[in-house]
């Protein structure tokens, strides 16, 4: 057990220094902000299932049904989630992490290095879905006016729950090494697990949960609860958690401590028999991972081929950059899966403008549908910060180590910075163009306020991508292995504030003299002199906004990469 | 004598830390200039400042005439630069990346298709030309950057340990080519810590130490400054930059 500490012991000092060292104000800043983040959003969990489950003590016979179909739905998930975490994590502590080679030439044997490595997989994979689903079973705490014996139960069985859950992705993870490298393992896993997501993400939106609210169709989902079976499957382990967690619930000791104890043995077994298969398998999977570069698969003869690249006519760096830029995205599969999301995600967006029940509404549909357009041209500009936060911040730290080409090439920072504005404003501006022209369409708009929001996005965007990429280059991370990861810094911070205001700033500046057009229009009266001054002070206002947030920035930007040199 | 590199009064601060202090230096066209030193001597940021990779705190740099504060678009035109470490485009391919350099600066494509394959072939690439970066060893990396920094036929070449990572037949391979380019009239211009390579390769030496030059020549000026008679260069390098031992 000594060597196992002693193996654990660089990643708790690591820790340890790093809070220590990291108290820089800005990132203890940036920390204060995600931990309030993350506990409004904790709260705001525990707010949700507490009302939720308030809700279905109220309704009478099924309420205890559809609570605890609630809870062991919710114990399926978190059980998926934590497999899925736990491949990404085994495949990372096991195969792909940096020190595995100095690990590996230490005496110790390396059933020890598999514990140690274990231990880390396991608390790395699981403390997230510790904290978030802790919000659910304290609300069923609290709702059912739980004793003792329900936080002790919950306490002893949720670290078997977690165990059991990466000991079999482990267990997955050594099987499949030996064959299959462990990168494209990693990729592979990625690119299913996101898909899997999202089918259940467009699934659940396409069922419209929203009508639900509707008495009637409330009325056939009791129905259906009803008739649906309530045994789950006795061997699975989220099966045992719910019974114990039913049990305690209902004071029943014995029954709760029964399933408790099951789980725990079923965990020590398993972590048996992963240790065990861990002796053959593990260093066979290992010297695979650590020997899996060589050339890729598919046809040379092909590769070979030299195309006449479509680019040829961009100037000769343009072109590289643009060239280089592409192929590195497309060619790195971790970057698929965020393509998808962005994909479904405008799927999803487009779907609820397609199904708002705009003829329901108590207003007028041309002034519902002229309000929601005002709406979405901010929603839309959002969208774009969201997009331009995860691949234009962190176009400049995606140099990484490599930034020394940039730096020695024979190009100013302000020709760099205006080939990387260019690569990525363009297709933003038509993904921001399109989405905008599309909910107009479905919200069948008026033609001023289509030919508006056009051109408010056409406006909006250069200082979206501008502010981006300024701030990206002000806080630049070129040591991250993960660059998109860098919003999460506090240049990114700041790189959402601000573009949340200018975005809120312009719209604010559009949304008084849109509304007076608009009201003059549908009653046919003209609009005054003072009111003509006050729309042309206002638009231009927002013009001249738009402006500076495009120029000044983009001046910073390029006068920060020419000081960058000095680093 | 033609001047093509020529440094003036460069020093670099680190904040207190005096990396480089006011050195004064010139190297000659088709010249191979060796720059040797201790570790943390300030080879790494005299090389930096010369390819434009890093600014200096104060001095100027002009490389064919041209001053690098100026005009670094254009110096670093004439520029190949190698750095020691082989941090590269990884999903780009061999073959991507020299194209990627040729565009970069400006390369002509019939010269890009003339220069690319011979460069390929000479460093025992070509099989490996479509093959993402990602899958070279550091060797082959490291190969890979040597043949773009020469792939627009640069007037100088600055190397940063030209032989890290290389194999034998790598190194002579280098070894030659440098030799070639230098009767070609390239200027070279490498930091090393091996002293036999500067020994093997270099015309001219300059001996740096906590920042300062203090010493330039060829061997033979080098060991009268020493004041060590028939000593290979180790023992003149050694001499020249041992501590003062407290009494």
């Amino acid at each position: 057990m000594k060597d196992v500490i002693t193996l654990l012991r660089p990643r708790i000092l690591s820790m340890k220094n790093r809070v220590a060292s990291g108290q820089r104000r800005g990132k203890m800043l940036v920390r204060l902000f995600y931990a309030m983040v993350g506990l409004i959003f904790w709260a705001g969990l525990f707010a949700i299932f507490y009302r939720v489950l308030r809700y279905f003590k109220n309704v009478e016979v099924f309420g205890d049904l559809l609570a605890f179909k609630l809870l062991a739905m919710s114990l399926i998930t978190f059980f998926s989630l934590l497999i899925f975490s736990g491949l990404l994590t085994a495949l990372s502590k096991f195969y792909l992490s940096r020190d595995l080679p100095l690990v590996h030439s230490l005496p110790v044997p390396s059933e020890k290095i598999f514990l140690a490595r274990w231990l880390e997989a396991s608390a790395d994979s699981s403390w997230m879905v510790i904290a978030y689903s802790l919000p659910l079973f304290l609300s069923y705490g609290v709702v059912y006016k739980a004793g003792a014996l329900f936080y002790i139960t919950l306490l002893l069985h949720i670290l078997p729950f977690c165990l059991i859950a990466t000991t079999l992705s482990i267990l997955l993870v050594l099987a499949f090494a030996p064959i299959l490298p462990a990168g494209r393992m990693r990729s592979l896993s990625f690119v299913l697990g996101i898909l899997v997501f999202l089918l259940l993400l467009i699934s659940f939106r396409l069922m419209r949960p929203e009508q639900f609210a509707n008495p009637e169709s409330f009325a056939t989902l009791l129905v259906y609860f009803k008739n649906m079976e309530m045994a789950n499957d006795p061997y699975l382990p989220t099966t045992w958690f719910f019974d114990s967690i039913r049990s305690a619930l209902s004071g029943a000791t014995g029954k709760a401590l029964f399933h408790t104890a099951l789980s725990w043995s079923f965990c020590g077994s398993l972590v048996y028999l992963t240790a065990w298969i861990a002796g053959p398998l593990y260093l066979k999977g290992l010297s695979r991972a650590q020997t899996v570069y060589g050339k890729r698969p598919g046809f040379p003869v092909l590769r070979r081929l030299r195309w006449p690249s479509p680019l040829q006519w961009l100037p000769g760096p343009v072109r590289a950059f643009v060239l280089k830029e592409i192929k590195t995205f497309l060619r790195d599969q971790t970057q698929w899966p965020q393509i998808f999301l962005l994909a479904a995600l405008i799927v999803l967006y487009l779907y609820n403008f397609s199904v708002l029940p705009l003829e329901r509404a108590p207003f007028q549909i041309v002034y519902l549908q002229n309000l929601f357009s005002f709406l979405n041209m901010g929603l839309a500009a959002f969208v774009l910060t969201a997009v331009s936060a995860r691949f234009v911040f962190p176009a400049i730290s995606i140099e990484g180590g490599a930034f020394w080409i940039v730096k020695s090439a024979p190009l100013s920072a302000g020709t760099y910075l205006w080939i990387k504005f260019f690569i990525y404003f363009i297709p933003l501006l038509l993904l921001s163009e399109l989405l905008i022209i599309a909910t107009n369409i479905l919200l069948r708009v008026t033609p001023f306020m289509m030919t508006l929001s056009v051109i408010t996005m056409l406006f909006l965007a250069p200082g979206v991508v501008s502010l981006a990429l300024c701030l990206g280059t002000l806080y630049p991370d070129f040591s991250s292995e993960n660059p998109a990861q860098s919003v999460t810094s506090l240049g990114g911070l700041i790189y959402m504030t601000l573009c949340a205001g200018f975005i809120a700033l312009v719209i604010a500046l559009e949304a008084g003299p849109v509304y007076t057009i608009f009201m003059g229009g549908m009653r046919g009266a003209s609009l005054s002199m003072s009111q003509w001054i006050w729309l042309a002070g206002s638009f231009s206002a927002g013009m001249i906004l738009c402006f500076m947030s495009f120029v000044i920035p983009m001046r910073i930007a390029v006068r920060s990469l020419g000081e960058k040199l000095d680093g | 004598m033609i001047k093509v590199i020529e440094l003036k009064n460069l020093s670099k601060l680190y904040g207190s830390l005096r990396a480089v202090h006011e050195l004064n230096l010139t190297v000659a066209e088709g010249e191979i200039f060796g720059f040797i030193g201790p570790n943390g001597a300030g080879k790494t940021t005299t090389i930096r400042m010369m390819g434009g990779v890093i600014l200096p705190t104060q001095g100027e740099i002009y490389i064919d005439g041209i001053s690098m504060a100026a005009n670094p678009v254009e110096a670093k035109k004439r520029i190949g630069f190698i750095p020691d470490r082989p941090f590269l485009y990884e999903k780009l391919t061999g073959m991507e990346f020299l194209k990627f350099t040729a565009d970069l600066f400006h390369v002509e494509k019939a010269l890009f298709e003339k220069n690319a394959e011979v460069i390929l072939r000479m460093f025992s690439l070509l099989d490996w030309a479509d093959e993402l970066i990602e899958s070279y060893s550091h060797g082959m990396k490291q190969r890979l950057i040597i043949g773009a920094a020469i792939l627009h036929e640069p007037r100088v070449i600055i190397v940063d340990e030209p032989m890290v990572g290389l194999d034998p037949a790598g190194i002579k391979l280098v070894k030659d080519l440098f030799r070639r380019l230098a009767r070609g009239g390239t200027t070279l211009f490498l930091s090393t810590h091996s002293l036999e390579v500067a020994e093997d390769l270099c015309r001219r030496i300059g001996i740096i130490h906590r920042g300062s030059l203090i010493a330039t020549g060829n061997l033979s000026e080098l060991r009268q400054l020493a004041r060590v008679q028939e000593s290979d260069l180790e023992a003149v390098f050694l001499k020249l930059t041992e501590e003062d031992v407290p009494s």
